[in-house]
């Protein structure tokens, strides 16, 4: 079922090349320098057949810059997000499947070891030099397979412990070959992890490889990198690293290119539209439809605001939605020129409390390891009163599953516990043998007394103020809940020091779950929070860490499955028997779900989709392709 | 009097050799490392990295070796002129720092002459009008200035003009001028844009100006030499600028050894919220983030600032006062 051949249907649909030229329109500045002789014709410049993109709404104007705004000195992501998400596929719109983008269609062997994409003939880079095979390769034989350029290559293109390899076929169809079954990997590469294959020039950064030029050597120390690597990424970027953003020579796939980069110190990053493009709309006219962005750099988000109340901003996804932000977003809307754009949730639960199983005080950890105590804790947490006092009363109670509408929702994952009983809370722990005089806190059965921390960021206000109510509540049943608030770093080294009895954070996976399954799998590296040494038992292969319970072991044996499975039936039943787990276990307490926050887009700004999932897998707004948003008055 | 300064500049050299110890030592206190802080900064944003990449990162810039080895790799280029490598830019600091301190030294030296200008006059006033209208009113705006947080102070400034005046007071710039090279517009546009991040950096050290002067003033009005010098029938102007105002400038200038760094270090939030392109930023973001070249060029920076602030007010205090002696 999942078997695709898209490369049949877009060379059917196709139109020649020559008809294409005939109806073909580009931005009046490019169509000038077209006149002047300075820059191909763009039916030279466009692939043989280039993609054709039907607009959210209507065909646009060409035209505008659109203004947006950077979160001080390390905001990569935000202009990955908009324009540098170019992978071999990218996501549907509505996140259900990965769809051709840099390559033109896939196919994949029987077996989910091979996979051949199929580039687009013709194709260019921004600098103007065909885009082939040759590219692709470069990536994976000289770079990834290179122990100086990355001592460990990146998970995502490993499978059983080996390295893709690539074949070239032609100079326009490459093949990726893997060990084991790696049925998932076209839609890894449609995440911003994925692009590698298709990030690096050949023509120009392999003037930056040893391999390729022997004076490397020279240019390292001339530049005072400390080797060619850090030479190289400074010049040819990395994923996610600013200074893939900071040279404006380098040949890129993107709809813009740096005009001015973004490099330390600077106070605003710009980007202009690359002639070469590849995309046109179903009217004939080369994308982007807007001629550049222009990225203001603020140190704060307050100044953010600011900006964005004040009309100096077109279009503004991160950092400001926030439910606390809300009013003041809609309060100015109008004078300010911006409507707000919803962004519905992708994660499993808005605060996930994490409980420690591999706590360092042995009795705490009976204690949170225990489901029954787990139980009463959920039992005592009255969350209606969390959802109106913190959510405004804009989401409902939710354990950490997810969401309705997702083919693995599974209704006992989501529903159980939640009733506020504080009534049942104290049977059950009170059963537990923890003993209670009045109305204080409770003690061990030993007499000692049983206190609780909870680790939060300082900046996630939302998760502060539920947890103060929660604090309330468990003393209402004799827990006592100290809350520690901590700077980020801080926060991720006691996660990796194994520090901490309860941490908060979002949880991912209320969409897609098999994107992060963090909350449910003990697999992420930073944050799977109900146990980092289990994560690392996983990881190093039994070696290092703690040994996860065994329900978790199970899971995880699943999820190695999984991740080999062919069939893609099969491989959803692995998934929901995963969950199913997950919710016999019950390691981790929800609170309410994810709500959707608010954004703003220009009034003027158009074929905007209405809403669209927030998150890092879908790394909005890239998927719903901004090359396609035009202003009215353009 | 320059043997004195040619001995403090000597001492400068093993001073600045412990104190750059000490920063690195600090940097690298905290636990972690920027690969570290480099994925929690992602993962806060819902963001992964992966695990190889940040193994590549920490052998590509030697955060595995142990400390004295790093501290001397660091060192010994510093030494040699090369003040290393940020990891977070990817860039030699060297490029990163002077291209913010020109704007910081600008907006520190117009935030201490406004501060001077205001303190000065004002303090003499108060203290010669001891418990007049005047004093009484300058007092309060000076409790005033002192209480308020400068960066409250900012973001307030910065609501009114965006609400009420549709105006970014933010920046040092406007978007026109913002890349502009260097001409007399962008000078002029600069001009328009500096007052306001002046007048609040200036605001709470000019209260605290104004305290001293009145205080150290009026401790002097009432000594005898005043009362001869006034029964001898000099004017009360020149009596006061030749006698004790001079001797009330001491503190003025004693502290102009912690007024350098403390105008760079001590802007930084007044910088984020108004979004200046100054140091301070630069350097709050590279010690969150552990980018330890870049934080330790900045700190040392800071420390050679305070020693060389020091020696000027020493050489200053000496020729202002007298009494002062050289050993």
């Amino acid at each position: 079922m999942r078997r695709r051949n898209f490369l049949a249907l877009s060379l059917s649909t196709a139109l020649a090349p020559q008809a294409w030229a005939a109806t073909l329109a580009e931005a009046p500045a490019l169509a000038a320098l077209v006149k002047a002789g300075k820059l191909p014709k763009l039916a030279e410049r466009l692939p043989q057949q280039p993609e054709v993109v039907t607009p959210v709404a209507n065909v646009g104007k060409h035209g505008g810059i659109l203004r947006n705004a950077l979160a001080g000195d390390a905001d990569h992501n935000a202009i990955l997000r908009i324009v540098g998400n170019m992978g071999l596929t990218r996501w549907s719109p509505d996140f259900q499947k990965p769809v051709p983008n840099v390559a033109a269609g896939w196919d994949e062997s029987a077996d989910a070891r091979s996979f051949t994409f199929k580039l687009r003939p013709g194709m260019k880079w921004s600098d103007g030099h065909p885009f082939t095979a040759d590219d692709i390769l470069f990536c994976i034989n000289d770079l990834l397979a290179n122990k100086e350029f990355f001592a460990v290559p990146p998970s995502q293109y490993v499978v059983a412990g080996k390295l893709v390899t690539a074949t070239k076929q032609d100079d326009h169809t490459v093949t990726f070959h893997f060990a084991e079954p790696y049925r998932i990997f076209p839609e890894v590469l449609a995440g911003p992890l994925g692009q590698h294959p298709v990030l690096y020039a050949k023509h120009y950064c392999q003037q930056f490889v040893p391999k390729y030029n022997p004076g490397v050597a020279k240019m390292v120390a001339d530049s005072h990198q400390p080797n060619w690597a850090s030479l190289f990424r400074a010049k040819c970027g990395d994923i996610e690293v600013p200074a893939r953003w900071a040279n404006p020579e380098r040949p890129v796939l993107d709809p813009w290119v740096v005009e001015r980069g973004y490099t330390g110190g600077t106070t605003e990053v710009t980007m202009r539209r690359n002639p070469y493009f590849w995309q046109v709309d179903t009217a004939g006219n080369q994308l982007p439809y807007i001629d550049g962005i222009d990225f203001k750099v603020v140190s704060n988000e307050q100044s953010m605001l600011l900006a964005v109340i004040g009309g100096q901003i077109d279009l503004q996804l991160r950092y400001i939605p926030s439910i606390g932000n809300k009013p003041i977003l809609a309060q100015h809307a109008d004078k300010a020129g911006y409507v707000l754009q919803p962004l519905t949730p992708t994660d499993a639960n808005a605060v996930c409390i994490y409980l420690n199983q591999t706590d360092k005080d042995e009795k705490l950890k009976g204690l949170l390891t225990n489901k029954t105590f787990r139980i009463a804790l959920s039992h005592a947490m009255d969350r209606d009163s969390i959802n109106e006092i913190v959510f405004l009363g804009q989401s409902k109670p939710w354990q950490v599953a997810p969401l309705p509408g997702d083919s693995f929702y599974n209704e006992q994952l989501a529903t159980q516990y939640l009733k506020f009983d504080p009534k049942k809370a104290n049977e059950l722990l009170d059963s537990l043998g923890l003993k209670r005089s009045g109305t204080g806190p409770r003690t061990y059965p030993d007499g000692s007394k049983l206190f609780l921390t909870v680790d939060v960021m300082v900046n996630e206000t939302a998760m502060i103020d539920t947890i103060q109510m929660v604090k309330k509540q468990w003393a209402d049943v004799g827990i006592d809940l100290g809350i520690n608030t901590m700077e980020r770093s801080q926060f991720y080294n006691r996660g990796q020091d194994n520090a901490y009895d309860i941490d908060l954070e979002a949880a991912t996976g209320g969409v897609h779950p098999t994107t992060d399954p963090r909350a449910w799998l003990a697999v992420h590296q930073l944050d799977s929070r109900q146990s980092i040494p289990w994560v690392q038992w996983y990881t190093s292969g039994g070696k290092l860490g703690i040994a996860p319970s065994a329900s978790m072991q199970e899971r995880l044996k699943l999820w190695d499955q999984w991740k080999q499975t062919a069939d893609q039936a099969a491989a959803d039943a692995l998934v929901k028997k995963i969950l199913q787990m997950a919710a016999d276990a019950f390691e981790t307490i929800g609170t309410v779900q994810a709500l959707t926050v608010f954004g703003i887009r220009s009034k003027r700004l158009m074929n905007v989709p209405a809403s669209m999932p927030n998150g890092w897998t879908y790394p909005n707004p890239a998927p719903t392709l901004p090359q396609q948003y035009y202003f009215t008055d353009a | 009097m320059s043997r004195f300064i040619l001995r403090r500049l000597l001492g400068m050299v093993p001073f600045m050799a412990l104190v750059s110890i000490t920063c690195f030592g600090l940097i690298k206190l905290p636990p972690g490392d920027f690969a570290t802080n480099y994925a929690a900064s992602l993962a806060a944003g819902g963001e992964t990295v992966s695990q190889a990449t940040l193994l590549s990162m920490r052998e590509q810039y030697g955060l595995d070796r142990p400390f004295l080895v790093q501290y001397w790799r660091w060192i010994d280029g510093v030494a040699h002129g090369n003040f290393g490598y940020s990891f977070q830019w990817q860039q030699p600091v060297s490029t990163l720092i002077w291209g913010r301190m020109g704007l910081t030294l600008l907006l520190s030296l117009a935030a201490l002459l406004f501060t001077w200008a205001i303190a000065f006059p004002i303090g003499v006033y108060s203290a010669v009008h001891k418990y007049s209208v005047f004093d009484y009113v300058f007092t309060f705006l000076g409790m005033l200035g002192l209480a308020v947080p400068g960066f409250l102070l900012g973001l307030v400034l910065m609501y009114i003009g965006i609400a009420y005046f549709g105006e970014d007071l933010g920046g040092l710039f406007s978007h026109h001028y913002l890349n502009a090279p260097w001409s007399l517009g962008r000078v002029a546009d600069l001009l328009r844009h500096i007052w306001v991040p002046m007048v609040i950096l200036g605001t709470s050290g000019a209260a605290s100006l104004i305290r001293v002067m009145r205080a150290n003033l009026l401790d002097q009005l009432h000594q005898p030499y005043v009362e001869t010098a006034r029964a001898k029938g000099l004017s009360e102007f020149t009596l006061l600028l030749r006698y004790p105002i001079r001797i009330a400038l001491n503190p003025f200038v004693s502290t102009l050894g912690w007024v350098l760094p403390n105008l760079v270090s001590g802007s930084v939030i007044i910088s984020i919220v108004l979004n200046l392109q100054t140091a301070g930023p630069l350097l709050l973001q590279a010690l969150l983030s552990q980018d330890q070249y870049l934080a330790g060029a900045f700190l040392l920076l800071l420390c050679l600032l305070t020693v060389i602030g020091t020696l000027v007010s020493d050489i200053l205090l000496a020729l202002l006062d007298p009494r002062i002696r050289m050993q």
